[in-house]
């Protein structure tokens, strides 16, 4: 457990000193501002839809619109900058297993998506104080946002450290993990609203994969346990993958 | 300290190391020899509990390297070819982060940061990032890791590679230094390195072990390569008359010098033909003014070995 410990500090050390982290920190931050002032207008023309500020904001198109870029970002330096430098064969000649490499990488970039969160939450603060209160702010709808924020954090970062697994290539690293979550995405959309024509019950299949749905119940301050233990253990398959990748080389014939 | 027994590792079909045997008794300066490509790297690596053999069985400090390959790990410190590091980290931080990995901690963790860093000459760049170091600098942080933790076996991959001779020099004292408290198993193909510090060399070429003796044992029992110089002034059928005594492989004329003519004769395998000749010399009144035996350097053995091809195996 020491060892996890000593890998997971060196690992967000990493995400501090790569200007990369800053980028992502600096899109999720301008991202957040667009939906946020997006989330207000409705509120200032009061165009009806129904709602609080922070559901406004979380089920919009500017949310998406960067949301997939997030995670190959965080996660394509993690394994194939290792490959790459050959510190692998360091990493693997210290008495360090396999499963403490992957969960300190996963963790670390766990820890770091969460952080990029927190200055969306002085957004709705600053709007609480600044309106003393006047502006709906669901205590519910805040948690169900936050909590569905993390469970698809915790799906694409593992996508992204498996796709950063194969290979010693960062791009290709990149492409692969924002292939994989933008398909994932897409799949729960382009059913749900192009395939009008396809069979009922292959519709409400796809809801459970649906990120779009996701996020309009827990925003609405729903806690859909479905979609908890979808994320959860997608996020545990795609280590798991992550893992054997990692131990292949003590495998292979 | 280490005992091999019919090591082999495939790779996709190819052979790189193919049942080798050898052991490493505690406290011995061992060198791995043999051409790029040999499986010097591959053994290594097994050694080090990287990856596992195919077949066979290795033993580290009495643990399996594949079955107890944590404790293995403990007990070595290994220094990969070309010495691959974390660039975006400093060098004292690198060294206090592997220290930690490899379980040390607090005062000890400090202390020994201290001394490898001061051992391995490396105190004066310990706030560089080490992206900025130059090669022969990463050399010695990397060695500084390799000997963080005190591991009774050191395993060093071509340790002097991309070093000037002054560093190569200094590396070469430190592990004639170190061996009072460390088994040293190291790949090189630098053969004057061997000869100077290695008590057995072990060659390897095609995964196969071709030789593995003390350096001096090694020139002498392949001497196959060893010749005799010779400079006279005599009639023309010295060279017939020199191809007729016994153990004589050929005799060579060469460009003249000063109006003598130089000749070398190649000798088989341990035979001193340097009296004979002398006789002969005597008995034509040949004028002789040189005559000394070539000894063969190690590299000599060493060229000798990569020239006889088997082909590796193919599975």
């Amino acid at each position: 457990m020491r060892t996890f410990w000593v890998l997971l500090k060196k690992e967000l050390r990493g995400f501090f000193v790569s200007p990369v982290a800053y980028i992502v920190l600096a899109l999720v931050m301008v991202q957040n501002g667009f939906s946020f002032r997006a989330a207000l207008s409705i509120l200032e023309t009061g165009s009806g839809s129904a709602g609080s500020i922070v559901k406004w904001t979380f089920d919009s198109g500017w949310f998406w619109l960067s949301y997939f870029f997030i995670f190959p970002l965080l996660t394509m330096r993690l394994f194939a900058e290792e490959k790459k430098l050959g510190t692998f064969e360091t990493l693997f000649t210290a008495p360090v297993r396999a499963w403490q490499v992957v969960w300190s990488k996963y963790g670390a970039a766990m820890i770091f998506y969460c952080i990029l969160w927190l200055p969306s939450l002085a957004n709705f603060a600053l709007v609480h104080s600044l309106t003393g209160g006047v502006v709906e702010m669901p205590e519910g709808e805040l948690r169900g946002s936050y909590l569905i924020l993390l469970l698809m954090g915790m799906f694409n970062i593992a996508v992204g450290c498996f796709a950063s697994s194969l290979t010693s290539n960062q791009i290709v690293a990149a492409v692969i993990s924002f292939t994989v979550s933008l398909m994932h995405y897409l799949a729960g959309i382009f059913i749900l609203y192009v395939g009008r024509k396809v069979p009922e019950i292959f519709v409400d299949a796809v809801g459970y994969i649906a990120s779009v749905e996701h996020i309009r119940t827990f925003t609405s301050g729903l806690i859909d346990t479905r979609p908890v233990v979808y994320y959860a253990s997608l996020a545990l398959l795609f280590l798991g993958f992550t893992h054997q990748v990692v131990e292949f080389r003590r495998w292979r014939p | 300290m280490i005992e091999v027994q019919d090591l082999t590792k495939q790779y996709a079909g190819r052979v790189a190391v193919d049942g080798i045997s050898f052991f490493v008794r505690r406290g011995e300066i061992v060198g791995f020899l043999g051409p790029n490509g040999a499986g010097k790297s591959t053994t290594m690596r097994i050694l080090s509990g990287y990856m596992p053999p195919t077949s066979g069985s290795a033993l580290v400090a009495g643990h399996d390297v594949f079955r107890d390959s944590i404790s293995v790990r403990k007990n070595v410190g290994y220094m990969p070819e070309m010495a691959p590091l974390y660039t975006d980290m400093r060098v004292k931080e690198y060294l206090h982060f592997r220290g930690e990995l490899k379980g040390l901690g607090g005062r000890e963790l400090r202390r020994r940061t201290g001394e490898v860093m001061d051992l391995c000459g490396v105190t004066d760049v310990r706030r560089r990032l080490i992206a900025n170091l130059s090669k022969g600098y990463r050399q010695r942080v990397a060695l500084a890791d390799a000997l963080i933790h005190r591991p009774p076996l050191l395993i060093l991959d071509e340790p002097t590679n991309g070093l000037d001779p002054t560093q190569i020099r200094h590396v070469r004292e430190m592990l004639l230094d170190l061996r009072d408290q460390h088994t040293v198993l190291l790949s090189t193909h630098i053969l004057s390195e061997v000869e100077q510090i290695c008590d057995r060399v072990i060659m390897i070429h095609h995964g196969r072990i071709r030789a593995c003796d003390t350096p001096r044992n090694l020139k002498n029992q392949l001497r196959a390569a060893a010749a005799v110089h010779l400079e006279l002034q005599g009639n023309g059928k010295v060279i017939k008359e020199l191809e007729k005594l016994p153990g004589v492989r050929k005799a060579v004329e060469e460009e003249p010098l000063e109006g003598w003519r130089v000749i070398n004769v190649r000798v088989e395998a341990r035979n001193d033909i340097r009296e004979a000749i002398l006789d002969l010399a005597t008995r034509e009144k040949w004028r002789v003014r040189e005559l000394h035996q070539q000894l063969p350097s190690l590299e000599d053995v060493f060229v000798e070995l990569a020239a006889s091809d088997a082909p590796p195996r193919n599975t």
